[in-house]
């Protein structure tokens, strides 16, 4: 038998292989200004950064098993910028002793065609929302604090009401598999934001 | 009971005072009661009685009454004591006096042990509050961690958006256990501060140019630490030692980066990388170099040569320049250009993610990158600065040693890094307002030297410092030559030809000779003009035939108006002319040449 072509071969290697590090927490509502204090101190020195964006989560319904996700996510305040195609792997079961949560992360800018694409390819949409508030960075590590809200009429992102009291706020990493330091010094950052928000790893699984 | 008629009933009280007399219409006079003092008077006086008086006051009236009554020295009498009339044995005495000493000191020295006490805690109390004032005073300018129980700090410019590896963790030690009673330390200070070894001392990169060091083998022997350090204590004040410190890391950071650049970056001459300096060239027989000087200030510095001391040649803007791309090389990670939109997306700058999406080529993708390092940029702006002044130089000794015409040079103040732009005029003394058309503007750019003439030729000139001296001297001859020009226009002369660039006569070497004919108003006589920079300039006067004595009577000419017109020339002697510079001379000439009438 031939070999298959090159095209079918898996693509290893470059940024295929990078591994997102995650921690996550959240604050409520009257506690966000102080979290904001501080990480305006903590992290680089830098205009604080607002965002607002909307989120599509499509899901792929195959004959076996689990239904293959992917997030396409565009910003509202910069409605001229690509999208952003995102797929997360499952959580590596590494060691225990790991402080964060790592997972394979695949990340692509797209053109604004994407939902077109994605609906000609086979995904359905499940769900969306919209995401506001603030991007900190440290070095390479994200911070990103934002409001959930819920998009009520399916497309209309004007009309929104929020999902929860609180803001839900995520430490997180990209790098290249391997790197076990990351965590250390995410853990060390996520020591000097206690006890205003307590950042840990949550394991996705265990929610469902 | 009621019923019977209201009695009238008349009431007297028991008089208190004595009467004194009663008056014949029965008006009584009472005495006058008396005062305090005749009261008590009168009582002291009195017959005693077993009990005084209780309507009296007591107290203090008591204390009159006892002393009055001591006077009087009926009941109370005052005798002297006489403590010398007791006699004790001695034995007793010392015991008493022993003890009663005792216990004297036992009580003064229960209150000096208190005050101890409390003093001990307050100057605890301040050294310990002198010791958190200080740590204020840190936390206010750099960035404080705890960690356990030690305090570290962070000197390094990472949350400036700097990338080198270095951990640049600073340790605050607290440096109470002085005694304050002794004599304090004129640079005592509560607080101290460990830097990392690697930090101590003090650094600086050193830039300069030089003539080519013709043999390489004497690389790496050069670059000495020139600015003595003055000679620094243990215990210096710690925003000092910080900022040294910072300044070592910055200057570390900066000379990575040069040398990775100069070990990527592929030029036509390599650069050469050794030890601590980076060699390049710039332009051929010039040598670029910069190093990193950095001392500790422990041992005194070797200096190979004591007696050479070299010029310093330090570019001490170069340095300035450094410090400052590397801080714009800082903020650029920082920009809000980088950070992601929508949240979830990488950092990254926000053109590059539309590499994607938009199908960019190689060519587009390294057209967005970061083109120009650090090394090239500081080499480009090292060109520009060696050949400003090399400009700067030929027409300074231009303009020293040619003094007709003379040679203004007029440099702009405002300049780029990479571009300065001087304006040249040449001009003869005293005929400025005339002869102004020779004005060049210079634009000195990284490489080469354009010039823009004031008739709009542009002339692009190399580096090459014999190019520009040439040029120059081209157009300085050019400008005597216009000089006639303007000054026969002045005179009322008329110009029959004039030519900036002649193809008769000898060849010039450097530029063209130009040449210029002028006629006075009358026509009789004219003035020829040829001046090349090289071969200097020739005077030719040509008079009408009646003047001319050599000429031969012919009787091809019939008539006498034929004499009027112009013959042959002859050539002035321009060196014995009167006048200090040409256009002087030559007016003198046209002067002369035009008769009064």
């Amino acid at each position: 038998m031939e070999a298959p072509p090159v095209t079918v071969m898996p693509v290893t290697g470059g940024t295929i292989n990078m591994m997102e590090y995650l921690l996550q927490g959240s604050v409520l509502d009257q506690s966000l200004e102080s979290l904001l204090h501080r990480l305006r101190g903590l992290c680089d020195n830098m205009e604080p950064e607002s965002f607002a964006d909307h989120e599509l989560v499509y899901l792929l319904k195959g004959q076996q098993g689990n239904p293959f996700m992917l997030r396409a996510r565009r910003s509202l305040l910069h409605p001229t910028a690509p999208w952003h195609l995102r797929y997360l792997g499952q959580p590596e079961v590494g060691d225990k002793s790991r402080h964060a949560l790592v997972r394979n992360c695949v990340d692509v800018a797209a053109s604004h065609s994407l939902p077109d694409f994605l609906n000609e390819m086979g995904f359905r949409m499940d769900h969306e929302f919209v995401a506001k508030g603030q991007v900190f960075r440290k070095g390479a590590m994200k911070v990103v604090v934002s409001k959930l809200l819920r998009v009520l009429a399916s497309g209309n992102t004007e009309n929104t009401e929020p999902m929860s009291l609180s803001y839900l706020v995520e430490l997180s990493v990209l790098a290249p598999a391997g790197q076990d330091t990351v965590s250390e010094d995410m853990r060390s950052f996520a020591e000097q934001l206690k006890p205003l928000v307590h950042l840990e790893k949550i394991d996705p699984k265990r929610l469902m | 009971m009621s019923g019977g008629p209201a009695v009238r009933v008349s009431i007297e009280s028991q008089c208190e005072r004595q009467v004194q007399e009663v008056s014949l219409d029965g008006l009584e006079t009472y005495v006058p009661p008396l005062s305090m003092s005749q009261n008590l008077a009168k009582l002291a006086h009195r017959e005693p009685r077993s009990q005084p008086e209780p309507e009296e006051d007591e107290g203090v009236w008591g204390v009159f009454y006892c002393g009055a009554a001591a006077l009087e020295r009926s009941y109370v009498v005052f005798s002297r004591f006489d403590s010398a009339s007791v006699q004790t044995p001695q034995v007793f005495q010392l015991i008493s006096k022993k003890k009663s000493l005792a216990t004297a000191a036992q009580l003064l020295l229960k209150g000096a042990e208190k005050l101890t006490k409390s003093l001990a805690e307050n100057q605890e109390q301040r050294r310990q509050r002198d010791f958190n004032s200080e740590l204020l005073r840190l936390r206010s300018q750099w960035k404080l961690r705890k960690l356990g129980h030690k305090i570290l700090g962070d000197l390094s410019y990472r949350s400036a958006g700097s990338l080198f590896p270095h951990h640049g963790t600073f340790e605050v030690i607290k440096n109470t256990d002085i005694d304050l009673d002794k004599k304090v330390p004129d640079d005592y200070c509560p607080l101290n501060v460990q830097i990392p070894s690697d930090l101590e001392g003090s650094a600086y990169i050193k830039v300069s140019i030089q003539k080519q060091s013709a043999d390489i083998g004497d690389l790496g022997t050069v670059s000495l630490f020139r600015r003595q350090p003055k000679a620094k204590p243990a215990s210096q004040m710690w925003h000092l030692k910080l900022e040294a410190a910072q300044n070592v890391l910055l200057c570390k950071e900066i000379f990575a980066q040069l040398s990775r650049e100069a070990v990527q970056i592929k030029s036509q001459i390599p650069h050469i990388v050794v030890k601590n300096q980076i060699l390049s060239q710039p332009f051929p027989g010039l040598q670029l170099s910069i190093s990193l000087c950095h001392s500790t200030g422990e041992k005194k510095i070797q200096r190979a040569s004591p007696d050479k001391s070299k010029p310093d040649d330090h570019l001490y803007v170069l340095e300035h320049n450094l410090h400052q791309l590397i801080r714009e090389f800082h903020k650029q990670t920082l920009s809000s250009v980088v950070m992601p939109h929508p949240a979830s997306s990488p950092f990254g700058h926000k053109r590059l993610r539309l590499a994607g999406p938009m199908a960019y080529d190689k060519a587009e993708i390294s057209s967005l990158q970061q083109s120009e390092g650090l090394l090239e940029k500081i080499i480009k702006q090292a060109k520009h600065i060696f050949l400003r002044s090399r400009t700067a130089r030929t027409i300074d000794s231009l303009a020293s040693r040619i003094e007709d015409p003379q040679i203004q040079a007029h440099w702009s103040n405002i300049n780029s890094v990479y571009e300065s732009s001087v304006k040249v005029l040449i001009t003869s003394q005293g005929y400025e307002q005339i002869c102004k058309s020779i004005q060049l503007q210079l634009n000195i750019g990284v490489e080469q030297i354009r010039v823009v003439h004031r008739d709009g030729r542009v002339v692009t000139l190399s580096h090459q410092e014999q190019e520009l001296q040439d040029f120059l001297l081209s157009q300085m001859s050019q400008h005597q030559v216009h000089a006639v020009q303007q000054l026969a226009k002045v005179m009322g002369w008329h110009v029959l030809s004039f030519s900036n660039h002649v193809g008769l006569g000898p060849i010039e070497s450097i530029g063209n000779a130009s040449a210029i004919t002028v006629a006075s108003p009358s026509g009789e006589h004219t003035i020829s003009v040829r001046n090349g920079p090289e071969s200097g300039c020739k005077v030719l006067v040509q008079f009408p035939r009646s003047q001319a004595k050599e000429l031969l009577k012919s009787d091809v000419l019939q008539e006498g108006r034929w004499t009027h017109l112009r013959g042959p020339y002859r050539e002035v002697h321009w060196g014995r002319m009167e006048g200090r510079n040409f256009v002087y001379k030559m007016e003198l000439l046209m002067a002369a040449l035009t008769p009064c009438p």
